[in-house]
């Protein structure tokens, strides 16, 4: 049943909030948070935010567009965003994306079977704005009416009714920012038209024509990577730092005494995490080291310039930023001499390095880059180093990042491993390239402004957090422990983030950790656990 | 060419304006630059398609040989075209509907190929009593009737359906209603055809015959007449319609979500992107430095200045 009367055209109507998100709209979650006290209000936006930013999509905020103080810079507004739509369209300025762009905005059916593969659309109570088909449609009707021959004419017709305001661009912003680009809808769309790829275009328009990004993927994100060397803002000093840091917690913990290679010359690989595992979980690049060097790869870290931090958030929102992002992970591994570069428990990492840069490093920045899935799956299934299963003897789950699984079709190496080290793995009910996003995908995870994590916890991380919690249904007491396998640095972000949020380790007893992290738990020769709970921490 | 009707002008005119209507489409489609990958799994050529795999998961996957099963994607194709799978398990409701529509249009093709057929062998001196020119017409009868009526229900099932299914209607606009009722009209206007002035569609195929003769037509009679404008008026106009998805659908998966060829040195790919590496980009964001090529924009740092 429709839960609202918002239509395509209201996007330009100025005297309604598009959706308001209540508690009992979103959908129920399983025991323990099956009652209607389970779900913590959400944080509203207070009057002076409301005031002075663009807000009334949903009342959440992203992007934080200031409103125009007047009728002229409105109108110069509008006429940069159709200047930018005119480049997104052209083969100079979007040679990079304009065959599927093209494609997708041409031949939906609007058959909206897309609508229930999506989890934010789904979770929110089936808020309109929400469905996967929303925003590409007012996209569509834009570039139908204002940029085609006889669009107006035919407007109502052809179905292309739309009024292009500042509204319209300012809502149409900020709904580019409600979807995680996790493309569970493309695999529904029975003609492959891909709806997630029409938002990731929207935010480049934003970004590379009128400036507009989240901070956190822009300045202080992928800026202050080129920078700083991190997006974490991590300078090379705080990198080495870290890494003795490291050394001395493996020793404490393990018993190993482990010198960690950086800038080694002529290695054969250059391995790269995502800098949030060396600030927030050091453990687990303490794991890889430990697994690398038992196993007896010729490695090293690098610590140059992006060379330490393998996140490339141009990846969500910016073509040029992606390029040079990439370029710098590969300068890097140019000036070591390595063979390749692995690429750590990072999603988005993998899909950026090593298939949507894949053409933009031609000829000598051309270096094979590789998961570092396959590699310790080959590790472990080939007893490269000994391991003890029973060691991690308690229910495990495993999470699959969208980037590494449906973007990437890299599926079965982290289930061989957990087989082999796992007794009591168990498998989510959709999982594989069927998986649902964390929540935190396309950015969420790190964009943490004003009311936005509540958002991202309570809406688009909302289908992640069932699916956990039915997958553990039968050993639900929170005395039995049990671990959640996330082998991606920004969904173990966004995981930790729901956990904290509903408090899920004190009433449920589930905890989360990376893939290298279990693997290590299981080594033969170390002293103690590896992993610690949240009760020991 | 003096006995040349204007039905067969138009029948003429309907197959010139169709191919190059696709054509022009389709050369479009090669025309445009190398794009990002953006490939969606699981890739029906890849050899672990069963559960979503790619060459990714191997250990130094670059040094193997690339093993493309093109007779699985092939068989997916053919699937997905035929019985429109992804609707099926995706959207049971409207598929019910859908269905029917596309493989009623694809039994009207196979009835106008047989007929095509059985006027080309005619026109070649074949009898009319041949036995496989009586088996021909026979399967065309059966093929035509069935899909006229397929195509019929499938196209009143998705007016009402469009109509009434609230998730539908702030979507569908007249020119969605407009199509389906053009195709109703062809199918039905064919159904009549069958059911009154051609029950065996003899004249229909000597229509056919003097097509590929250029010759006299003979009388066809007003609903004959009608069916055959009405279906060149939708042939003309479909490839100018979203409805060219028919052909379309090949190259979004094709190209575009099925696409994971690597960017191999001395390769195919390489030359291609750098080839787009050299467009210049005008993007008018300050951090994008309008007037560069790609290959600048991407080898350039940003500094404060720039943000």
């Amino acid at each position: 049943m429709k839960k609202n009367n918002i239509t395509v055209e209201n996007i330009s109507d100025p005297s309604i909030q598009m959706a308001d998100i209540k508690p009992e709209d979103l959908m129920p979650l399983p025991y323990p948070y099956d009652t209607p006290d389970a779900q913590p209000p959400l944080k509203k936006l207070t009057d002076e935010q409301k005031e002075k930013y663009e807000s009334d999509l949903d009342g959440f905020l992203a992007l934080k567009l200031p409103k125009p103080e007047t009728k002229e810079e409105e109108e110069q507004l509008v006429r940069q965003f159709l200047g930018g739509l005119k480049k997104l369209l052209s083969k100079e300025n979007n040679w990079t994306f304009l065959m599927p762009l093209l494609m997708s905005l041409e031949y939906c059916a609007k058959c909206q079977t897309c609508n229930d593969a999506c989890p934010v659309y789904i979770s929110s109570g089936k808020k309109e704005i929400y469905r996967p088909t929303y925003r590409s449609e007012v996209l569509r009707r834009i570039v139908n009416k204002y940029l085609k021959r006889g669009g107006r004419a035919f407007a109502k017709f052809t179905g292309n009714e739309i009024d292009l305001n500042w509204k319209t661009i300012a809502r149409l912003a900020e709904l580019s920012y409600r979807c995680t680009v996790c493309r569970r809808c493309t695999q529904t769309c029975p003609i492959g038209v891909d709806n997630a790829l029409i938002t990731h275009e929207l935010r480049k328009l934003f970004s590379q024509e009128m400036g507009i990004a989240p901070e956190e993927l822009h300045e202080k994100g992928s800026v202050q990577q080129l920078e700083k060397g991190s997006s974490t803002g991590m300078i090379k000093q705080a990198f080495t730092d870290i890494i003795e840091f490291i050394e001395e917690e493996i020793e404490e913990k393990t018993g190993k005494k482990i010198k960690i290679p950086i800038d080694k010359k002529g290695a054969d690989i250059l391995l790269i995490h995502n800098a949030g595992e060396f600030l927030s979980w050091p453990e687990n690049p303490g794991a890889f080291a430990i697994i690398f060097e038992e196993a007896g790869l010729n490695w090293t870290f690098s610590s140059e310039i992006a060379g330490y931090d393998g996140v490339n958030y141009g990846v969500w929102y910016d073509d040029a930023q992606l390029a040079r992002v990439a370029v710098q992970h590969v300068k890097a591994a140019k000036e070591l001499g390595v063979k390749k570069i692995v690429v750590g428990e990072c999603g988005h990492a993998h899909k950026a390095l090593m298939v949507i840069a894949d053409r933009v490093l031609n000829e000598d920045l051309n270096i094979p880059r590789e998961s570092c899935l396959p590699l310790l799956a080959d590790i472990v299934v080939n007893e490269k180093i000994k391991l003890d299963p029973q060691k991690n003897n308690f229910p495990v789950t495993l999470h699959d990042p969208c980037n590494m699984v449906r973007l990437m079709g890299i599926v079965e190496p982290q289930r061989k491993i957990l087989r082999k080290i796992a007794p009591q793995f168990r498998e989510m009910s959709q999982q594989g390239v069927t998986n649902y996003c964390c929540g935190g995908g396309s950015g969420f995870a790190i964009m943490s402004s004003l009311n936005m994590p509540d958002w991202r916890i309570t809406v688009s991380g909302r289908m992640k957090f069932k699916q956990i919690l039915e997958t553990f249904q039968d050993v639900i007491d929170p005395d039995i422990r049990k671990m959640v396998c996330a082998p991606c640095s920004n969904c173990k972000g966004s995981i930790r983030d729901i956990f904290e949020y509903y408090d899920a380790w004190e009433k449920t007893g589930i905890a989360y950790t990376g893939l290298a992290d279990l693997i290590v738990n299981a080594m033969v020769d170390i002293k103690g656990p590896f992993i610690e709970w949240p009760d020991e921490m | 060419m003096c006995g040349i009707s204007w039905v067969q002008i138009l029948s003429y005119l309907t197959f010139v304006i169709f191919a190059v209507g696709i054509a022009s489409k389709v050369i479009k489609i090669y025309a445009l630059p190398i794009h990002l990958r953006w490939e969606l799994y699981p890739i029906p050529h890849e050899k672990a398609f069963s559960y979503g795999g790619s060459y990714f998961e191997e250990v130094d996957w670059w040094k193997r040989p690339r093993e493309k099963n093109f007779l699985n994607f092939v068989k997916f194709l053919f699937i997905e075209i035929l019985f429109v799978r992804v609707l099926y398990h995706n959207n049971r409701k409207m598929w019910h509907l859908s269905f029917p529509l596309h493989f009623g249009l694809y039994m009207v093709i196979g009835w106008l190929v047989l007929l095509f057929l059985a006027a080309l062998l005619l026109a070649l001196g074949l009898s009319n009593e041949n036995g496989f020119i009586l088996f021909l017409q026979g399967l065309a009868t059966v093929l035509g009737v069935v899909g006229f009526v397929l195509a019929a229900v499938g196209c009143v099932g998705l007016i009402i359906r469009r109509a009434t299914a609230e998730e539908l209607q702030g979507y569908t606009a007249p020119i969605d209603y407009f199509n389906l009722i053009f195709i109703l009209a062809v199918v039905v206007s064919g159904f009549i055809v069958w059911l009154f002035p051609d029950p065996h569609f003899l004249t229909t195929r000597g229509y056919i015959k003097s097509l590929i003769t250029f010759s006299d037509a003979g009388p066809l009679g007003p609903g004959i007449t009608l069916h055959i404008t009405l279906f060149s008026l939708f042939i003309i106009y479909l490839p100018f319609t979203h409805m060219s998805h028919f052909v379309m659908k090949y190259f979004l998966w094709d190209k575009v979500l099925f696409e994971d060829d690597p960017n191999v040195r001395g390769g195919a790919v390489e030359s291609r992107v750098a080839k787009v590496l050299n467009y210049k980009q005008t993007w008018s964001a300050p951090h994008m430095h309008a007037g560069g090529t790609w290959s600048e924009t991407a080898s350039r740092g940003v500094g404060n200045e720039e943000k």
